[in-house]
C-alpha cells in the first residue's frame, strides 16, 4: 500500500532539488549591490520606525479573544438555524443553554471591565 | 433516564464554575475586605463535592447509563467514567478548599481561581467519559487551558510565570501531537469514535504503519499530561512555581483524567488488535514505566525543595500506575481496577501532602525546604502527624491507602507475568522511602538550626478541614479498602 505514495516522494524530491538549485544559482550568478535602503526591514513600503520588540497593550489581546468567543458562537448558530425545524424543541433548549452560558460570560467580562478601553 | 440526569456530574461542575464566576463579579466588591471571607471557596468545594456525589448516585443505575441517540455516542456515562468523575470532583473540591486558606494568606485571592478549577474539573471528567477522540480532545483542552492560567496565578512571581510558560508551550505542543494521532486514526477508520476505531484496527488497518505512528503520537500527547519520563521536563518547574493548591490539583486531577483517557485509548481502541499483540508498543509503555519510576525516585532524593521533591515523586507514581496500565492491557483481570484504586488513593494522599505543605506557610514565610520542617513536630504535633501519615502513605506502607494501591497494582502485574517490572517497582518503592521518610525524620528528630525560625502554620480552618478529610480517607482506604476496591472492580465500560 506504500507503493502508491512513491510519486509523492518523487514530487517532494524534485521540488526540493529545484528550490536548492535556484537559490544556489542566484546566489552564485546574481549581482550583489547592497544599499542601506535595501537592508531596511520591509514594511509594505513604509519607512520603519523604532525597534521591532514593541509590547502591544494587553487590551488588543482581550478584544481579539472576545471576538473569537462570539465568532465561534456565530459558527454554532448558523448550522442550528438551518436545521431549526428538524431539531425542534430539544434543539431550541440546547441552543438557549449555550447562549445563556455565553451571556453569563459576557456579563462577567463586562463587570470585570474588560470592555472598557481606557 | 433523562439526559440531564445522566450528565449531571458534568453539568454540576460547569454550573459550579458559572455560579462562582457570577458571585465573583456580582457579589464581591473589589474594594472591600470581602476577599477573606472564603465564600467562593465554599461554593466551589460544595459544588465539586456535590458533583462527585452525583457521580456516585448514578452508580446504582447499572453498569452504563443509556443515553439518547441524539448524543451520537460521543460520551458514555459508564461506571469507569463515573469513578473518575467522582475522583476528579473530590480532588477539585479539596484543591478549592486548600485555596480558600492559601490564596488569602498569600494575597493572591482573586476570584478567577475558583471558576477555573471548576471548569477544569468539568473538562477532566469529560475526558474520562468521552468515547469519541474529538470529544476527548475538547475535554483535554478545557482542562488544560484552565490549568495553564492557574499555574501562573501568582503573577508577581518570576518562578510562577516561568513554570506556567513552560507548561503552556510544552502542553500545547503535546496537544498537537495528540491531535495529529487522532487525525491519523481518522485516516484509518474514517471515524473518531473509539469503538469504530477499534473495529477498524482489528481489521487490515491494524497492521498499517500509520496505526503505529498514531499510537506513538497518542502516547506522546497523553504521556506529557501524566508527566511520564521522557515527557516530564516541565513537571518540577511548573509544580514548584504554581501556588501550592494548584500544584495539588495538577498532580492529581490532570493526571487522573489523562490516565482515564490513556486506559480507554489503549484498552478499547488498541486492545485486541494486531498492533496490541505485537511486541513493539507494550515494550514502549514498559520503558515509560521503568524510566518514570527510576528517574522520578532517584532525582527526588536530591531535592531540597519539598514541592520539587513531590513533583519528582509524582513522576515516579506515574510510573507505578503505568505498570498497572500495562498489566490491564496484558489482560490481568484486576489490572484496570488496580489503576483506578491507585489513582483514587494517590488523589487523597498527594492532596493531603500538598495541603500540609500549604499549611506550613505564613505569608512571605513559606516552608519550602526540607530543613524548614525541622522541629515542627514538637510545636505543631497534629499537623506534623498528618504530614507524616501522607509521607508514609506515599511510600506505600500499611496501614495507609498507599499500601493497598501498590499491592493491587503489583499483584495484577504479577498475574500478567510482568514480574521484572514489579521487581523494578518494588526496588523503587524502597528508594522512595529514603526521601519520604527523610521529611518525617526532619520533623520529628531534628531540631532547627539555632536562630532559624520554625515553620509557622497559618490559621486556616479550610486547609485544616482539607487535611482532616484527606487523612481520614487515606486511613479508611488503608484499613477498609474492600468497599472502594469492589467499586473499582465494577468500574467497567
Amino acid at each position: 500500500m506504500t507503493a502508491q505514495y512513491i510519486p509523492l516522494v518523487v514530487l517532494l524530491g524534485v521540488a526540493g532539488v529545484l528550490v536548492v538549485t535556484f537559490f544556489l544559482l542566484s546566489s552564485i550568478l546574481g549581482k550583489k549591490n547592497m544599499t542601506p535602503t535595501k537592508a531596511m526591514p520591509y514594511e509594505s513600503g513604509m519607512e520603519s520606525h523604532g525597534a521591532a520588540g514593541v509590547r502591544p497593550s494587553v487590551k488588543f489581546y482581550l478584544t481579539a479573544i472576545l471576538f473569537v468567543v462570539f465568532d465561534v458562537e456565530a459558527v454554532f448558530l448558523y448550522p442550528w438555524a438551518i436545521e431549526y425545524r428538524s431539531l425542534g424543541w430539544a434543539g431550541l433548549v440546547m441552543m438557549l443553554g449555550f447562549l445563556v452560558v455565553l451571556a453569563l460570560g459576557l456579563l462577567y467580562v463586562w463587570k470585570k471591565g474588560a470592555l472598557e478601553w481606557e | 433516564m433523562s439526559v440531564w440526569l445522566a450528565l449531571s456530574p458534568l453539568l454540576a461542575m460547569v454550573a459550579t464554575g458559572l455560579v462562582a464566576m457570577l458571585v465573583d463579579v456580582l457579589v464581591r466588591s473589589p474594594a472591600s475586605d470581602a476577599d477573606t471571607r472564603g465564600d467562593l471557596a465554599i461554593i466551589t468545594t460544595v459544588g465539586l463535592f456535590a458533583s462527585a456525589a452525583l457521580a456516585l448516585g448514578l452508580w446504582g443505575s447499572g453498569p452504563s447509563v443509556a443515553l439518547p441517540e441524539s448524543l451520537g455516542g460521543v460520551v458514555a456515562v459508564d461506571r469507569f467514567g463515573l469513578f473518575f468523575a467522582a475522583t476528579i470532583g473530590l480532588g477539585g473540591g479539596l484543591s478549592a478548599l486548600i485555596a480558600g486558606g492559601y490564596l488569602a494568606e498569600h494575597g493572591i485571592e482573586r476570584g478567577e481561581y475558583y471558576p477555573l478549577i471548576a471548569f477544569s474539573c468539568a473538562g477532566a471528567a469529560l475526558m474520562a467519559m468521552a468515547t469519541d477522540l474529538l470529544v476527548l480532545f475538547v475535554g483535554l483542552e478545557t482542562m488544560s487551558l484552565a490549568v495553564y492560567c492557574l499555574a501562573g496565578f501568582r503573577r508577581g512571581s518570576r518562578k510562577s510565570l516561568e513554570g506556567a510558560l513552560k507548561y503552556f508551550l510544552l502542553g500545547s505542543f503535546a496537544a498537537a501531537f495528540l491531535l495529529f494521532g487522532i487525525a491519523l486514526l481518522y485516516v484509518l477508520a474514517a471515524s473518531t469514535r473509539i469503538a469504530e476505531i477499534s473495529e477498524a484496527l482489528r481489521g487490515a488497518a491494524g497492521s498499517s504503519p500509520i496505526a503505529v505512528l498514531a499510537l506513538v503520537l497518542l502516547l506522546t500527547g497523553l504521556g506529557f499530561k501524566i508527566s511520564a519520563v521522557p515527557f516530564h521536563m516541565w513537571t518540577p518547574d511548573a509544580y514548584e512555581g504554581a501556588p501550592t493548591p494548584v500544584t495539588a490539583f495538577m498532580s492529581v486531577v490532570v493526571k487522573a483524567a489523562a490516565f482515564a483517557a490513556l486506559l480507554r485509548v489503549l484498552l478499547v481502541a488498541f486492545g485486541g488488535t494486531a498492533l496490541g499483540a505485537s511486541v513493539g508498543w507494550p515494550q514502549i509503555v514498559a520503558f515509560f514505566a521503568v524510566a518514570s519510576m527510576s528517574v522520578g525516585n532517584l532525582v527526588a532524593i536530591w531535592q531540597k525543595n519539598v514541592k520539587r521533591m513531590l513533583a519528582y515523586s509524582s513522576i515516579a507514581h506515574a510510573g507505578y500506575v503505568l505498570v498497572g496500565v500495562l498489566a490491564a492491557w496484558k489482560g490481568a483481570p484486576e489490572g484496570r481496577a488496580g489503576v483506578l484504586f491507585y489513582l483514587l488513593s494517590y488523589t487523597v494522599m498527594n492532596i493531603g501532602a500538598f495541603a500540609c505543605v500549604a499549611y506550613f506557610g505564613r505569608r512571605d514565610a513559606e516552608a519550602v525546604h526540607t530543613s524548614d520542617f525541622a522541629g515542627v513536630a514538637r510545636q505543631h504535633p497534629a499537623a506534623a502527624l498528618a504530614l507524616a501519615t501522607f509521607m508514609v502513605a506515599l511510600t506505600g506502607m500499611p496501614p495507609t491507602a498507599g499500601f493497598f494501591a501498590k499491592l493491587y497494582v503489583f499483584r495484577s502485574a504479577i498475574d500478567a507475568g510482568l514480574w521484572p517490572l514489579v521487581v523494578v517497582a518494588v526496588l523503587n518503592s524502597a528508594v522512595s522511602a529514603y526521601y519520604y521518610l527523610n521529611l518525617v525524620v526532619t520533623m520529628y528528630m531534628r531540631s532547627p538550626e539555632p536562630g532559624a525560625p520554625v515553620a509557622q502554620p497559618m490559621r486556616s480552618g479550610a486547609i485544616a478541614t482539607a487535611i482532616v478529610i484527606c487523612a481520614l480517607l487515606v486511613l479508611h482506604l488503608g484499613i477498609w479498602p474492600s468497599r472502594l476496591l469492589s467499586m473499582a472492580l465494577e468500574a467497567g465500560w
